[in-house]
């Protein structure tokens, strides 16, 4: 199912995250078991496989890896682990690099090298996604610009990647501090 | 997802794990990715004089079955030729692993790994033997070359 229409809203990658959550709240308070006591059985479980519906949506649209996937769905772009063609070679190099970098100011509880791995690592983030924005959610937007976004996609998992672990070291570090 | 005994030996002890000189000439480094999934993975290999690895390196970050593989495969290349480490199919890592189809794909790139580390380690080699003889080509190239200006 796709996920914005799930939710009803429009889709697009940038997005008002708090006006989504309430509306997933709404969604599922709407279709609780509670609301349906003394319903058909048939009711009750259309309710149940909705809310089940709405839970995986917002799960999905929460995560921008996630939601940039589901508009590659929408566009037609077929994406997954043999569909996305090769990584870029540079980006794979700087990667390889910054994970190293991460790996040895974990194992040398280097907090302020941490810190600034993960400064910097965070402004790419927000640039990646800018660059996806500006690919998504353009108001003539085709299935080309959502094709064209892949290499920009596979770079924020990485960019992703970096973050999760780095956010397993922080809380390491913080832990012993 | 349940991994087989074998990936987790491998992630929980892996072998082989390090970097080579990149700048050595008879080291050939393969680096390759995996942006559906935002794993990277760095295989490396010594060859000697005679074509056999004799020393292989891998660093991977990526998921249980990924560093498995690459773990697996620098095993089996220390002390095969480059020939026979070509040979090398993903096909025998999802087998010895037990690998999952969601994660044979983990297999594919220690198999492009390898072979990324061969073709660099080939093309090193070719560089150092062209810088090597440089004047014997140099002698007899431009003759012909001139020749053909003389003719005209």
């Amino acid at each position: 199912m796709d996920p914005f229409s799930v939710l009803g809203i429009p889709p697009r990658l940038s997005l008002d995250l708090g006006e989504i959550e309430k509306r997933y709240r709404d969604l599922s308070r709407a279709l609780h078991p509670d609301k349906f006591v003394g319903r058909p059985a048939s009711e009750r479980r259309m309710a149940l496989s909705k809310a089940i519906e709405v839970n995986e949506a917002w799960r999905t649209l929460k995560d921008p890896v996630k939601r940039a996937e589901a508009l590659m769905r929408r566009a037609g772009v077929p994406v997954g682990e043999t569909k996305e063609g090769a990584a870029d070679p540079a980006l794979l190099m700087e990667m390889m690099e910054q994970r190293e970098a991460l790996s040895e100011a974990r194992a040398a509880r280097d907090k302020a090298a941490l810190d600034r791995l993960v400064a910097s690592m965070r402004e790419r983030e927000q640039r990646v996604i800018a660059t996806l924005a500006s690919r998504f959610d353009a108001p003539d937007g085709s299935a080309d610009d959502a094709k064209a976004a892949l290499p920009a996609l596979g770079e924020l998992r990485y960019v992703r990647r970096f973050l999760e672990e780095a956010s397993a070291a922080e809380d390491e570090l913080g832990e012993a501090g | 997802m349940a991994y087989s005994d074998k990936v987790i030996d491998h992630y929980e002890n892996p072998r082989n794990v390090g970097a080579l000189d990149k700048g050595d000439d008879t080291v050939g480094t393969g680096l390759v990715g995996a942006p559906a999934c935002g794993d990277v993975m760095r295989l490396q290999i010594k060859v000697t004089d005679e074509g056999v690895i004799e020393d292989a390196k891998f660093k991977t970050f990526g998921c249980g079955s990924a560093i498995a593989s690459s773990s697996l495969a620098t095993e089996w290349l220390k002390g095969k030729s480059l020939d026979q480490a070509e040979a090398i199919k993903n096909t025998q890592i999802v087998e010895e692993l037990n690998l999952p189809p969601v994660k044979i794909h983990c297999s594919v790139l220690a198999e492009d790994a390898i072979k990324s580390a061969i073709e660099d380690y080939r093309r090193k080699q070719a560089a150092r033997r062209a810088a090597r003889e440089p004047k014997a080509e140099a002698g007899s190239e431009p003759q012909p070359a001139a020749g053909v200006l003389h003719d005209r």
